[in-house]
Order: structure tokens, then sequence, then C-alpha cells
């Protein structure tokens, strides 16, 4: 039986969230935290949430957005676990493309993610957001078998299309209603790996 | 150095008998729960499996607390399921031999201690425990050996929730019981514990005394 596996990045692989992490250095953090809580709760589907939160950060220069996003931390034994099966490992992130790509390149696997839109080297706008559940479709159509492994409700569609679902509480507690839909929860990366390698 | 790999612990049930309205595996004597201890008892084992059920969000936190690379396996059947089931999910993708608990049983540390030294890896070890609960699925012992499980042929000992064995052996048919599964494979070597399970008012009253001086052990 073959074995596939697709991971969240935010939060998941990378040892920080993202959007957050780019909110702080360009002084809108509050701004960033409302829109997520609003999502987390609900208020907001993550598509329209995604194009809000990429309409704040667009005046950000990209370079500096891909700056602290390559330098985003990751949890080496999942980047080890990852390059080890890069032909059986996908990230799967609603970030933007534009965005990600320096980090994502990093692990050699396969990525799906939103699109950005640049016009003249600048963000102009989000041309498709993710659906997590799709990308995972299209992904395990070559394997027996989908693992997936994510923190947020926005990875509850990847969850329901999955064999097996791993909730991770590495950066922060899993979002409940993703546990609801998990059959692993895992607390630190090292108990993460040990699963993924014994299932 | 103890071959265990691997560790389950079921704490998925509801303990109904008990009317706490809360895991038994949370059940607490001295301020420390039973799954306090079971965790400590089990701190040289690296693979350490809880699988939840009945309040799970209670459970899940505590592991987070008290061993936060601990695997929490689901069991969200747990109301239509029992300890087998649990056992299946909790056990899934570990190889070899692995160490099955309930987890509502307050242990005696040095026979714990004794039981994981006594493993080995390729040859099964059921626990076995002087009779004393209410509800014991009683077992007997030729020569050191578990020759037949009963909940009601009587004998000196029960079994002790306890088990060493590879996890094909509880594959179901569903609605099985763990022993039943076991009795399939007899007769196998035991190893005698000291362990007190509370699934009634009676059977709490035995292991309180006990449990407290045992819990004053965690570090």
């Amino acid at each position: 039986m073959t074995t596939c596996y697709a991971f969240d990045l935010d939060g998941t692989l990378t040892s920080i969230e993202l959007l957050p992490r780019i909110a702080r250095e360009l002084g809108i953090e509050r701004e960033m935290a409302y829109l997520t809580r609003l999502t987390m709760d609900g208020v907001l589907d993550f598509e329209d949430s995604m194009r809000l939160r990429c309409a704040c950060l667009r005046a950000a220069p990209i370079e500096s957005v891909r700056a602290i996003v390559a330098d985003a931390p990751v949890d080496p034994q999942l980047a080890e676990f990852i390059h080890e099966r890069r032909d059986r490992c996908a990230i799967v992130t609603g970030n933007l493309d534009f965005w990600i790509s320096p980090l994502v390149e990093r692990f050699g696997c396969a990525v799906y993610s939103s699109r950005a839109r640049i016009t003249d080297g600048a963000l102009d706008g989000v041309e498709s957001v993710l659906h997590k559940g799709e990308a995972v479709l299209a992904f395990r159509q070559k394997f027996d078998r989908v693992v997936v492994v994510g923190d947020g409700v926005n990875d509850i569609p990847m969850f329901e299309v999955a064999d097996l679902g791993v909730a991770c509480g590495i950066v922060h507690p899993p979002a409940p209603r993703l546990v609801q839909a998990a059959n692993f929860v895992v607390n630190q990366g090292d108990a993460l790996c040990r699963l993924l390698k014994a299932l | 150095m103890s071959v265990v790999e691997s560790a389950v612990i079921a704490a998925a049930g509801l303990g109904s008998r008990l009317g706490l309205g809360k895991p038994k595996c949370l059940l607490e004597f001295g301020g420390k729960s039973i799954l306090q201890h079971q965790l400590w008892l089990l701190r040289s084992v690296p693979d350490v499996r809880v699988v939840v059920g009945f309040e799970e969000t209670l459970v899940m936190d505590a592991v987070r607390r008290l061993r936060p690379d601990a695997i929490i396996v689901r069991n969200a059947a747990y109301r239509t399921t029992t300890t087998l089931d649990s056992y299946n999910l909790g056990a899934m993708g570990v190889r070899g031999n692995c160490l099955f608990l309930d987890g509502d049983i307050t242990f005696g540390p040095a026979h714990f201690a004794r039981f994981l030294d006594t493993c080995r890896p390729d040859r099964a070890l059921i626990g076995v425990t002087a009779l004393k609960t209410q509800d014991a699925v009683h077992i007997g012992v030729v020569d050191g050996q578990a020759t037949w499980f009963s909940r009601e042929r009587r004998a000196p000992h029960e079994w002790a929730n306890l088990a060493w064995i590879p996890p094909s052996w509880l594959n179901k048919p569903a609605g099985e019981s763990v022993f039943e599964r076991l009795a399939g494979y007899l007769p196998q070597a035991t190893c005698e514990v000291e362990s007190y399970e509370v699934d009634t008012a009676a059977d709490y009253a035995i292991a309180e005394p006990r449990a407290l001086e045992i819990f004053r052990e965690i570090d």
C-alpha cells in the first residue's frame, strides 16, 4: 500500500504562524488578528478572509514579505521526514504562491497554494484561493492512502477527504472543530514524525 | 533496560458505574490522577499513545501537560465500542509487541517495573493480580502460564488489564472483549503485579489507601 502525506504550512511545518508574523513586521498585527478571529469564529469564510487579509498586506513590499516568510523557522525533523519522502509529500496551504515560494522550495515536494496576481512586481490581488480538499484529492490520485496534517479550521476540508488526519498542536492547540475531524492529536514535532513513520 | 518501545493506554471509556461524570483516568488520589501515575510508570517508554473518547478534551489537556510527546488517538465511537476497539486504534502502525493497559488501573511501581523488565521482544506476557475487584475477569495460572479467562469460574487471580502482546492478536471480530481475544492464544506466560482497578465504589474503597501511598512517589 502506498501512502502519501499532505501538510498544512502555517503553524504545522513552520514553528510560527506566517500571516501574524508578516502583519507584525508591517505594524498591522491588530487588524490581522481581528480578521483571524472572525474567521476562526466562523463569521468570515476562509476565502473572504484570505482576500481581506491579502488586501491588508497589498501595500507591503513583496520582497519584504518573501524575506520574512523565507526566514520562518521549520521543525527540522519534519523537514527531514518530507525530504526523505519528497515524491510522496505535498504542502497544501492557503497562502499565496508568490510569498511562500522561497520557503516551500526548501522542502522539495509538491506544493498546492492560493495564487497571487502580480502587476509590475507588486501584489495586485488574489487570483485564486486554494480549496484544500480539492488539492488533496488531486494529489492522492496515484496513491492508495493519504494522511493529512493540519492545525486550523481551514484544514477541515483536507481531513474530510483523507484516510487519516493528524491534528497538530505544536505551535498552539489545534482548532477544536478540526480535532473533531481528526484520528490523532500530537503536540510535539517528534511525536508527529514518530506517528507518521509508524503509519 | 526494557524492550518496551510502544504502550497504549485505553482511556476512552465512560466509567458509568462509578458515576464520576469525568473519565476514570482523571480520578485523583492525593491530588494526582491515575493518568499522571500511568504516564510516570511509562516514563522510559518512548512511544506512548493515549486513546481518548468520553470527555476527550479534559484527557487531551492532561496528556499535553503531563507527557507532551505522547500521541493522542481518538476513539470517536467510544459510546458504542469497547476497549478492544480502543486498543486496535491505539496500536495502529506498531510493529512487534506492544504494551496495553487500561486507563483506570493503579499499579504498584516496583511490580510494574518488573513487568517491563520481564517483557521480551517475541514473547507475550500477561499481567495477573490477586483477586480483589467486584467484576473480575478470573484467570487460571498453572506453572506461571495463563490457561483460561472467565467471568464466572473463580480463581485466586484476576487479569490485571495489562498485556505485552502483538497488536494483531486484537484484530477483532467486533463485540468481543480483550480477554476473549487473548483466550484464543493461551497458554501464555504471566507476571504477577500489584494492581487496583476502580470500576465501582467498593473497588474505590479497596484501592484508595494504597493508591494514596503509591501516588506520593510520583515526581
